[in-house]
């Protein structure tokens, strides 16, 4: 037998709501902005959703990201921490929508500045955009290199490539992000995270087969 | 599609980020073209290694319980919602008290199997690798194929821009009845939606939790929805607000 948790609509309550909010929907505004939660539903106690229930379920993808960018436990445990803090002071701005990418961006930012702070694994190349949609960009995948492609293989070369690099990554194939979902948590053009993407991997797969890629080496 | 379109498509498309009419052109190519073929298959096997062989650091016990510790233990909603929900919760605990006593094993049980069901339903839609009939993630393609096949207009639309991309559509049977299930796309999750005609029987509003899986139903306009999948419980409620908002 599972488990019933019923939903009462509760009706009757109202929600005071920021002056800012109400003011976007007075009537004559038709205020359904791309990507607001239309008032009705961020009025409606039964489905304003809470701060726990927007972020806490993205609480795992959240300390993955941060893990892989500062590389340890205690520096992703403060970094996430200090993040959910920031976020719940911030909740107010909070539009509704998809909770994971907007927790995500905070987590990005708090983990940049631990990182610009320390200076490690930082962006060490402009990265340059025109060669988006070159054929370069899309070197083949080595179907053999990845089968045989051992775990600390792989961990070696997410170790070396920089943050901006193995982001996307850890969004893209561990937390299953799409493309647009990236760009929003790194705060840059589809087109961009198409091309760190590309790039990324076929860094990764150069890590693996030991050839050398165009770039110079990355250290730590 | 040539060799050349395909190999600057081909990550786009195991990603997930074509659209289906590209999507079948680059298939179409490569079906034909061994070297494009191989290609494919070492960006598959790049995405299962990476997927299954990197860790995924889940966030320790102890920073989960601080984050909770850190949360304000008033709700800003709880002192105006409380009467209200303590009014209705009692009075509907009664009632479905009685309903029960009364009628034991009648429409609750019901309706319990259809959330099984429901759930059943997904899960092998999943495992089938038989998700969608119409793959599309235009809701003009999607709405119009279920015509002729079921005697009611499910309402479709994409959720997209609230992070529930419509991948499709699939014919299924919910309670003996035919009913549309609605595909969509959470990250590498699926939500199904089924819609059917509810008849004598609308389902009450209500969320249900089993095996992992999530389901919340609700009903309106004749029609029965249910909503089933894996994703948390949060991400279904969004989901379902969501779609009840775009099809009002």
């Amino acid at each position: 037998m599972g488990r019933f948790a019923i939903e009462y609509p509760a009706r009757g309550g109202t929600i005071p709501f920021p002056d800012s909010f109400v003011d976007f929907v007075q009537p004559g505004n038709n205020a359904t902005a791309k990507g607001v939660v239309p008032l009705s539903t961020m009025s409606d106690p039964d489905t304003r959703p809470s701060f726990e229930h927007t972020t806490l379920p993205h609480l795992d993808a959240a300390y993955n990201l941060a893990r892989w960018l500062l590389r340890n436990d205690h520096d992703a445990e403060d970094a996430v921490q200090d993040a959910y803090l920031r976020a719940q002071k911030a909740f107010g701005s909070f539009r509704g929508g998809d909770g994971r990418p907007w927790i995500l961006t905070i987590v990005r930012n708090v983990c940049y500045t631990v990182l610009r702070r320390s200076r490690r694994g930082l962006p060490t190349e402009a990265f340059d955009d025109s060669l988006h949609g070159s054929p370069d960009l899309h070197a083949d995948a080595n179907a053999a290199a990845w089968r045989e492609a051992r775990a600390e293989r792989l961990e070696e070369a997410m170790a070396r490539l920089p943050a901006e690099f193995s982001e996307v990554i850890v969004l893209h194939e561990l937390e299953g992000l799409s493309y647009r979902e990236i760009a929003q948590v790194a705060d840059v053009p589809i087109g961009t995270v198409m091309s760190r993407l590309a790039r990324a991997r076929q860094k990764l797969q150069a890590g693996l087969t030991g050839a050398p890629t165009k770039d110079s080496p990355h250290g730590l | 599609m040539d060799c050349n379109e395909t190999r600057r498509l081909l990550d786009a498309d195991l990603d997930g980020e074509l659209d289906l009419v590209t999507h079948l052109e680059l298939e179409q190519h490569t079906r034909s073209c061994a070297a494009c073929q191989a290609l494919v298959e070492g960006a598959r096997e790049r995405a299962i290694a990476l997927r299954e062989r990197l860790p995924r650091h889940g966030a320790p016990a102890a920073l989960r319980a601080r984050i909770l510790r850190s949360l304000p233990k008033e709700r800003p909603a709880a002192p105006v919602a409380w009467p209200a929900w303590r009014v209705a919760g009692l009075a509907a605990c009664v009632a479905f008290a009685l309903v029960g006593a009364y009628n034991w094993g009648g429409e609750r049980a019901l309706s319990q199997g259809l959330y099984s069901e429901a759930v059943a339903e997904h899960v092998r839609s999943l495992q089938a690798g038989h998700l969608t009939d119409v793959l599309s993630t235009d809701q003009h393609t999607v709405k119009p194929w279920f015509a002729g096949k079921i005697d009611f207009a499910p309402p479709v639309v994409d959720l997209a821009a609230q992070g529930f991309p419509l991948v499709g559509g699939r014919l299924d049977y919910i309670g003996g009845k035919p009913a549309a299930a609605l595909v969509f796309h959470r990250g590498h999750h699926a939500v199904n939606l089924f819609v059917w005609r509810s008849g004598d029987t609308p389902l009450e509003r209500r969320t249900v939790e089993e095996f992992g899986y999530r389901a919340e139903a609700w009903s309106g306009s004749g029609l029965n929805y249910m909503a089933v999948s894996e994703i948390p419980l949060a991400d279904l409620q969004q989901f379902t607000a969501a779609y009840r908002e775009r099809t009002r």
